[in-house]
């Protein structure tokens, strides 16, 4: 096996497509994959070090539409921590692993990876996140809706880099929300977890988008849930009847950490609470600095 | 192939597999045995080093990730004369060693955490300890050494170095 370390992501894609080469970003699944014989890659191609790749910023894109861009290398750590992200990405990143874990691993990897319990994923789904890949063919752009295909599935060929993760910018304006069970409060896989981000305007839910995860083979939007809450009071929404719109949207399986009927209920439960979280950060906006 | 880095305040040189993990680099190249290896996938935090003064797992990190970097393991966290960091000394001092396997891991976690804040409060320290499982469940000593600890240090704020 080689190790190689391009100094650009155009050396990076021109190395994927002529070798056998596995893209390595933080390396916490990777990892782990190797030493399970998983997997056993001819060559590891380690983008992690490329500062193209690093670092969160505001970006103009076409139509002057104001865009935050995420380098795919930034770590789950350095997401947690941002202040120029939504509370709902800031939580999930921050409910992935452990601190070892999330000082090393990427937004990237945790995309990429496309694990149906990865913690990013339904506040990405929430943000409309774009996936910016990266080939030797040039750049496509995916919508983070049609990313993920199964579970550890995606749309990317394997020539393909992830170079960065976008969302529109006025999304930083809405109160948002990230929540999820495991069985134990850190280092933790989810069992379910949830995303809310919400428009509200004078305490009545205007727009909404609720994804969740862990409950399909994929992290899902729950349509018939967010066609539900526009028009109701963010303050008054009531557990029970949010929960024939969510339960509706999801397919909870029976697996080694969890059950069905219990990822069901506590999908209602998460959901409801990440919705009240919501309430509460608006309630404190009306409220004055 | 090979790597060059800072271990524990000296450079160090060596050569290596693609594929070698840094706890075998630290254990069998180099003879640091005191970082442990649990489960070897993350999830128990008995190999934590610091790598650029940041925790991480070093059964998930390849040789090839710390080159041209620092880290420090447990052998670095004592005094040159070997005189015991505070954070070594509280642990001993108020009981917060079992068995011993997880210690290394957590006074590594614990450093990382009074290099950045030497007046954590509980639910910090917890948060920080949070990627280290004791299989002893001495985790109220082990909260208990890091707050003692930290009141050393601010204490004599000259010990500890950083």
């Amino acid at each position: 096996m080689k190790y190689l370390k391009p100094r650009s992501i155009g050396e990076a894609v021109d190395l994927l497509a002529s070798s056998q080469g596995m893209v390595l970003a933080g390396g916490t699944d990777a990892c782990v994959y190797m030493a399970e014989g998983i997997c056993s890659p001819e060559a590891l191609i380690d983008i992690s070090d490329l500062d193209a790749l690093k670092g969160i910023e505001t970006v103009v894109v076409e139509a002057g539409e104001e865009t935050v861009r995420i380098g795919a290398c930034t770590t789950l750590a350095e997401i947690a921590a941002s202040e120029l992200l939504p509370n709902c990405l800031r939580q999930g990143a921050h409910a992935v692993g452990s601190p070892q874990i999330r000082n090393l691993g990427t937004i990237g990897g945790n995309v990429c990876n496309a694990s149906p319990c990865g913690d990013t994923l339904a506040p990405l789904l929430t943000l409309d996140a774009r996936l910016v890949l990266r080939s030797t063919d040039g750049t496509r752009i995916v919508a983070s809706s049609d990313f993920f295909t199964g579970p550890k599935q995606t749309v990317m060929e394997s020539h393909e880099i992830l170079e960065a993760i976008e969302f529109p910018a006025a999304f930083r304006g809405k109160a948002s929300a990230f929540r999820m069970i495991g069985n134990r409060k850190g280092q933790a896989i989810s069992q379910v977890n949830a995303a809310v981000c919400v428009t509200v305007d004078s305490g009545t839910i205007a727009d909404v988008r609720v994804a969740v995860g862990s409950v399909a083979p994929i992290p899902l939007r729950l349509a018939k849930l967010e066609e539900f809450l526009p028009g109701r009071a963010i303050a008054d929404v009531d557990p029970n009847e949010i929960r024939e719109p969510v339960i509706e949207g999801i397919r909870p399986i029976d697996d080694v950490r969890s059950t069905a009927t219990y990822r069901q209920e506590v999908t209602v439960s998460l959901v409801f609470d990440a919705l009240r979280a919501c309430a509460v950060q608006v309630a404190g906006e009306g409220a004055g600095p | 192939m090979r790597i060059q880095f800072r271990c524990n305040g000296a450079d160090v040189q060596v050569e290596v597999e693609p594929d070698t993990r840094v706890i075998d680099l630290l254990r069998e190249h180099l003879g640091l045995t005191g970082t442990k290896e649990g489960c070897g996938r993350g999830e128990c935090g008995a190999c934590t080093i610091l790598l650029d003064g940041v925790p991480v797992n070093a059964c998930l990190l390849l040789a090839g990730k710390i080159a041209d970097r620092e880290i420090v393991t447990i052998e670095g966290v004592a005094g040159a004369d070997g005189s015991l960091h505070p954070i070594q000394e509280a642990f001993l001092d108020v009981g917060a060693v079992q068995c011993g396997f997880c210690t290394p891991g957590m006074i590594l976690s614990a450093k990382a955490l009074l290099d950045e804040n030497r007046t954590p409060g509980v639910e910090e320290v917890e948060e920080a300890l949070s990627g280290n499982l004791c299989r002893c469940t001495g985790y109220g000593k082990i909260v208990d050494g890091v707050l003692e600890a930290s009141r050393r240090l601010t204490e004599e704020p000259d010990r500890g170095g950083e």
